[in-house]
C-alpha cells in the first residue's frame, strides 16, 4: 500500500514537470519562498534625490515616468 | 503599472561605449564581467554601419528563468528579471538559453568552472535588503529604489539607449521616428524580448523587425 | 572548438535525433554591407540588411572581450518536433523543458514500475538446488574494482543529474529554495568532479569485459526466450548471457560513451565551444543519460534483489558451483574442463571459502 502510494506520488510529481507561468514577484511570493525582494517604492526617497511618498506605487511610477522624459531630446528641459 | 524595458536606437548609437563604462562603474562589476556591450554591424562601412547596445532585455517570457534548475530567477512587479546569487549554482543553462547573451560567469576555478551568474539588473539590485551593502556587493546599485533609472540609459550621450517604462519609451521612440520621417526604423529586440505587442501600442515596427 | 562541434554533430547523427536544424545560410556579410550601403542611398532609414545580418547570428564587432560577444542575438534554430524556427536558446529551452523532461521523466517512472511489478509478481529468482559450498572464481579483483568504481560513480552522476533535470519539479516544492539550491550545488560539483573518474573507469571496464561479451552461438536463442528467465527457466549461456551482453554493448559501450563525450563538451566550457554546441551536447547528454539510467535500474535490480547470489558474486568475486551451473552452464563447463575462453583461472582445488 505504501509502495503503491509512493508510486502514485511520483507519477503526480512527474505530471508537474511543466513550465510554470512567469508571474511577477508580487504574485509569486505568498510568504513561503526566499524571494524576499522589496518593491522599489517601499524605500524612503533619498534626501537630495527624486521624491515620492514612501510605499505609494503610483507616485513612484509618476516620478519615474517624468524622469524618463529626460531621455527625450525634444523635451530637454527636465520637468 | 509600469513595465520596465530597454530600447536602443540604432540610428543614434555612436558606439562610444559610455553605457558599458557607466554600468561597470555604477555597479562595480567584477573583472571579466560586462553586463552591457555594444555591437557594431558593418564596422567601417560608410552608410551601412549601425551599432546596438545590448544587455539583459528583461524578457516577458524569460528563457533563463524557464531553464534554471534551481529556479533562482524572479520577476519584480515592474517586469524586471532578477536572480538570487545565493541560489545560483553556476550551471550555465541561462547562458545557453538567453537570446541576447546577457548572463555572464566569472571563472570560479580551474577548467572554466563557472562562478555565480551575473547579469544586468536594470539597476534594481537583488533580493537582499534594498540599498544595503550586501546587495551592492552582489548585484550592484539599486537605482530604482532611489527613484532613478538605469545608469546606462540615463548617461547615454546621444539618447540612443532608452530605459524605463515601456509605454513612455514607445511614445518617445514613436515621436522620434515620426520626426525623422524615415521608414523601417526598428525597435530592435522587442519581438524576442517582449513578444508581439498589442496593436496600436507598438512603436513603428515594420515587417523586417522580428528580431 | 571545430573538432568539438564536429564531434557533437557526429554524435547526434549516430543517435539519429536531437539535431536542430540550423538557420539557412545567409549571404556573405560583405554582400549585406554592400546592399545596405545601396539601400541607405535609395531608401534612407531602411536598415533591413543590417537586421538580416543581426538575425543570422554571425559575430560582428565589439570591444567587449569574451565568447560570442559580437553576436547580438542567437541564430535561429529548430530542434526535432518543433514547427517554427526561433532563436537557438529558445528552441533549446522548449526542447529541454518539453519532450526531454516529460518523456524522460515518464521513462524513469515506467522503468521503476516495471521492475516493481516483476518483483511483486514473480519475486526474486532463487537457486533450484542447494549450494554445494564449493566456490569458483567469477570476477578477478581488478574486474571488481573496475565494476564498482564505475557503478558507484555512475550512481552519483545519475542522482545529481536527475536532480538537475527533475529536482525543480519534484524536490524543490518539498525542500524549499535554500536547501534545494544547496543540494543542487553539491550535486553539480560532485557531477563535475566524479565525471572524469567515471570516464576512466568506463574505459577500463570496457577493455576488461569486452572479450567475454562478444556474441556467441546461443545468444539469439537466449534473446528470443530470455523472458522465461522470470519463470525459472534457465537458458544455457556462457560467462555472460545475451541479456547481459545487450546491457554491455548498448548501455555501457554506446550510451555511456555518448554520455561521456557530450559530458566532456559541457564539462570544459573554457575551450570556446559555441552556445549552439553546448545546447546540442546538453540534450544529447540528457537523452542518452536517461536511457542508460533506465537500463541501469534494471541491471541494479537483477544484480541485487532480483537474482539470489548475484550481488555476492560481484562483491566477493567467487560464486557457488550450483549458481554457476544454473545460470551460466557453458561457462561452468569451460571452467571445469579448464577450457579456452575462460578469463578467470579456475581454482576449484583452492581452499574452501565460505559464501557470504
Amino acid at each position: 500500500m505504501i509502495r503503491c502510494s509512493l508510486l502514485a506520488a511520483s507519477v503526480l510529481c512527474i505530471g508537474g514537470c511543466m513550465e510554470v507561468e512567469q508571474v511577477s514577484n508580487a504574485q509569486k511570493q505568498a510568504g513561503q519562498t526566499v524571494r524576499r525582494d522589496t518593491n522599489p517604492w517601499s524605500n524612503e526617497p533619498l534626501a537630495n534625490g527624486p521624491k515620492w511618498s514612501k510605499g505609494d506605487r503610483t507616485s513612484w511610477e509618476e516620478q519615474i515616468k517624468k524622469r524618463q522624459l529626460a531621455q527625450h531630446e525634444h523635451r530637454r528641459i527636465y520637468e | 503599472m509600469a513595465r520596465m524595458k530597454f530600447l536602443c536606437d540604432a540610428e543614434r548609437c555612436i558606439e562610444c561605449n559610455g553605457c558599458v563604462t557607466a554600468c561597470k562603474n555604477e555597479n562595480e562589476v567584477p573583472w571579466g564581467v560586462n553586463r552591457r556591450r555594444v555591437v557594431t554591424i558593418n564596422d567601417g562601412v560608410i552608410g551601412a554601419e549601425k551599432s546596438i547596445s545590448v544587455a539583459c532585455m528583461h524578457c516577458s517570457d524569460a528563457p533563463c528563468m524557464a531553464v534554471c534548475p534551481v529556479d533562482c530567477f524572479y520577476k519584480t512587479a515592474d517586469g524586471v528579471v532578477l536572480h538570487d546569487k545565493d541560489l545560483c549554482i553556476g550551471c550555465g543553462y541561462c547562458f545557453y538559453a538567453c537570446p541576447f547573451g546577457a548572463p555572464q560567469f566569472p571563472q570560479a576555478g580551474a577548467f572554466g568552472l563557472r562562478g555565480k551568474m551575473d547579469k544586468c539588473t536594470f539597476c534594481a539590485g537583488g533580493p537582499e535588503e534594498d540599498k544595503s551593502e550586501a546587495e551592492f556587493k552582489k548585484y550592484g546599485r539599486n537605482r530604482l529604489a532611489e527613484g532613478k533609472l538605469p545608469a546606462c540609459a540615463e548617461m547615454c550621450s546621444t539618447k540612443a539607449l532608452l530605459g524605463g517604462d515601456g509605454d513612455v519609451i514607445a511614445d518617445i521612440y514613436r515621436e522620434r521616428v515620426a520626426r525623422r520621417g524615415s521608414k523601417g526604423a526598428e525597435a530592435w529586440g522587442w519581438g524576442s524580448a517582449y513578444g508581439q505587442p498589442p496593436k496600436g501600442a507598438a512603436p513603428a515596427a515594420p515587417a523586417g523587425g522580428k528580431s | 572548438m571545430h573538432t568539438l562541434s564536429r564531434m557533437t554533430g557526429w554524435l547526434v547523427l549516430t543517435f539519429a535525433f536531437a539535431l536542430p536544424v540550423g538557420a539557412q545560410q545567409t549571404p556573405a556579410q560583405k554582400d549585406l554591407a554592400k546592399d545596405q550601403q545601396q539601400r541607405t542611398v535609395n531608401q534612407p532609414g531602411n536598415n533591413s540588411e543590417v537586421w538580416r545580418d543581426v538575425r543570422s547570428g554571425q559575430p560582428n564587432n565589439t570591444t567587449v572581450p569574451g565568447r560570442e560577444t559580437g553576436v547580438l542575438v542567437q541564430a535561429q534554430a529548430r530542434f526535432p518536433g518543433q514547427e517554427n524556427m526561433t532563436t537557438a536558446g529558445e528552441a533549446w529551452r522548449k526542447f529541454r523543458n518539453g519532450p526531454v523532461t516529460f518523456y524522460g521523466g515518464w521513462l524513469v517512472i515506467l522503468m521503476c514500475a516495471i521492475i516493481g511489478a516483476i518483483y511483486y509478481t514473480r519475486g526474486p529468482i532463487k537457486l533450484h538446488d542447494k549450494p554445494t559450498g564449493r566456490v569458483i572464481d567469477r570476477f578477478s579483483l581488478a574486474e571488481r574494482w573496475a565494476h564498482w568504481v564505475m557503478g558507484i560513480s555512475f550512481c552519483v552522476l545519475s542522482v545529481s543529474g536527475l536532480i538537475i533535470l527533475f529536482g525543480k519539479h519534484v524536490l524543490l516544492p518539498v525542500l524549499g529554495y535554500t536547501l534545494f539550491a544547496w543540494l543542487t550545488a553539491l550535486g553539480k560539483n560532485l557531477h563535475n568532479f566524479v565525471a572524469p573518474l567515471f570516464i576512466v573507469s568506463l574505459l577500463v571496464f570496457i577493455v576488461m569485459y569486452l572479450k567475454d561479451n562478444l556474441p556467441e552461438k546461443g545468444d539469439a536463442t537466449w534473446l528470443a526466450n530470455g523472458w522465461k528467465f522470470f519463470y525459472g527457466v534457465h537458458l544455457s549461456s556462457g560467462r555472460f548471457n545475451a541479456g547481459e551482453k545487450v546491457w554491455f554493448w548498448v548501455g555501457v559501450v554506446v550510451l555511456c560513451l555518448i554520455v561521456s563525450v557530450s559530458g566532456l563538451i559541457l564539462l570544459f566550457p573554457n575551450f570556446d565551444q559555441l552556445r549552439s554546441t553546448m545546447q546540442q551536447a546538453s540534450v544529447v547528454h540528457a537523452i542518452a543519460a536517461i536511457l542508460v539510467i533506465g537500463f541501469a535500474i534494471g541491471h541494479i535490480y537483477m544484480g541485487t534483489i532480483g537474482v539470489e547470489g548475484a550481488y555476492g558474486n560481484m562483491r566477493d568475486g567467487v560464486t557457488d558451483e550450483t549458481w554457476a551451473k544454473e545460470h551460466h552452464d557453458m561457462w561452468y563447463d569451460d571452467v571445469k574442463s579448464g577450457g579456452a575462453g575462460v578469463t578467470t583461472a579456475a581454482k576449484s582445488g583452492a581452499a574452501p571459502q565460505t559464501l557470504h
